[in-house]
């Protein structure tokens, strides 16, 4: 195995070949005589396993470097261990307050020096390896999800033969509006990280659709009463099949497919079905997802009607003729509309 | 009196109150390495000046270099050094300078005792 870098700040050349010489055989040895070269040193993107800092130094000083490394984040992953002669009590605090891990007293005690150092080196090389574990299961977690949801999406297409572009459109105005009602009402409490999920969830709103027979689904008129009745059951079937596979997602993403896909078809003013939730009692990402989903049936061809242009699809739900929505999440489509008229004219 | 380490050297020092072997062990029993450094240490010694007639209201140079000193000495175990000047750092700090200034000059006689001492095996 390659040997590990220390890197040895102090302003005393003696002070540093004693450290060196108290390291050469375990670790490749890197020297800084002041704070400016350690702040560059450990910035230059050397892979760097411990820091031995003198505190007291001319020019930036060793609190400053601990300061750097706050800003930039490595000393959560650098240990620092500070050089002191034990008469700088305060500077001491300081130093401990921002994140050094130890401390090193001169003159020093070469064997203790050893064995202290080595294993705090252990320790951070062992919870550095584990966190980057941890990111790269999350990522393909995330990538499997995304897998998972596609896969049943695209199931969905083929039953449903007019909607074979739908659901794609639906995942890219669903993040444009969220991101927009986010950054217009920060109450609705929406970080990047959720807004990521929910757009994955969104591509789920129609999954019911797969247990309405054809003749309803694809039926090149309008819908009877009867049928209507029939067609509105995918919400509540949507929620049926994913209560039979909820373990292929993580919690977050099938909490959020599971309440898109019962309560897209709500309405604000409790007139929507299944359940005639009304107002806020319906949750902001569903409300966005039903916006989105009356938005593009309107500007797309269907076996019963024609396409709306655009401009026409933004009055027709702006003049309420496709039920009540929420006036923030209207305002926030209409703050938007350049992007979305924009991402559906790309994917034409 | 380069290449081999002169053991007359370290004999002399410890006759002064230099405690070598405490010195050599912290360098992982490296003498030649040792020798090496206490040459700095005399190097360095002629850069820093802590006299006793500084300045009252202005001594955080003064202060800084007999820190620097007392950091080297301790790690040499340059002992009389190391524990006058652990007395000069921590007066200093405590705005005790008369007090220092006695140490100063009581110490510097053994200082320049110990450097002349190196220079000569240098």
């Amino acid at each position: 195995m390659d040997k590990k870098t220390i890197l040895i700040v102090d302003d005393i050349e003696i002070n540093r070949a004693v450290l060196a010489e108290i390291f050469k055989d375990e670790y490749n040895i890197s020297e800084a005589c002041d704070g400016s070269e350690a702040i560059a040193a450990i910035n230059s993107g050397a892979d760097i396993s411990a820091v031995l800092l003198d505190l007291i130094m001319p020019n930036i000083n060793g609190l400053g470097v601990l300061k750097n490394m706050n800003e930039s984040g490595k000393i959560k992953s650098i240990p620092v261990f500070l050089i002191t002669a034990a008469d700088s009590r305060e500077m001491l605090l300081e130093g401990y307050n921002l994140g050094a891990v130890d401390i090193i007293t001169k003159p020093f005690i070469a064997h203790f020096l050893k064995h202290r150092i080595r294993n705090v080196i252990e320790l951070y090389s062992y919870q550095n390896e584990l966190e980057s574990i941890v990111l790269e299961q999350v990522a393909r977690l995330d990538c499997m999800n995304r897998s998972v949801v596609e896969m049943l999406a695209t199931i969905i297409e083929f039953r449903d033969c007019e909607s074979g572009e739908h659901v794609k459109r639906i995942c890219g105005l669903t993040k444009i509006l969220l991101q927009q009602v986010s950054d217009m009402y920060p109450e609705y409490h929406l970080p990047q990280r959720e807004i990521d999920k929910i757009v994955t969830s969104s591509v789920l709103h129609d999954v019911g659709k797969i247990s309405i027979p054809d003749n309803i689904l694809n039926k090149p008129a309008k819908l009877t009463a009867e049928e209507f009745e029939i067609m509105k059951g995918h919400t509540l079937k949507g929620c049926e099949i994913l209560r039979k596979i909820p373990d292929i997602m993580d919690a977050g993403t099938y909490n959020y497919s599971y309440d898109i896909c019962r309560h897209h078809h709500e309405r604000w003013d409790g007139r929507g079905y299944p359940d005639g939730l009304s107002g806020d009692e319906i949750s902001i990402w569903s409300q966005v997802v039903s916006v989105v989903d009356v938005y593009d049936a309107l500007i797309s061809e269907r076996v019963y009607k024609k396409a709306f242009s655009q401009d026409i699809a933004v009055q027709m739900i702006f003049n309420g003729e496709c039920g009540a929505f929420n006036p923030k999440v209207l305002k926030a489509f209409e703050a938007a509309f350049d992007k979305i008229s924009d991402n559906i004219k790309n994917k034409q | 009196m380069k290449g081999a380490v002169s053991m007359e050297l370290l004999d002399e020092l410890r006759n002064i109150g230099v405690d070598v072997d405490e010195g050599i062990e912290r360098l992982m029993g490296n003498t030649s390495l040792y020798e090496r450094m206490l040459f700095k240490f005399a190097d360095m010694m002629k850069n820093i000046s802590v006299s006793p007639d500084f300045d009252d209201s202005n001594y955080s140079e003064i202060t800084e270099a007999a820190h620097a000193v007392k950091g080297s000495a301790g790690n040499l175990s340059i002992t009389p050094i190391y524990e006058a000047y652990t007395e000069i750092v921590s007066l200093l700090r405590a705005g005790r300078t008369e007090q220092a200034k006695e140490i100063i000059k009581g110490i510097q006689p053994v200082q320049a005792d110990i450097i002349a001492c190196i220079e000569r095996y240098m």
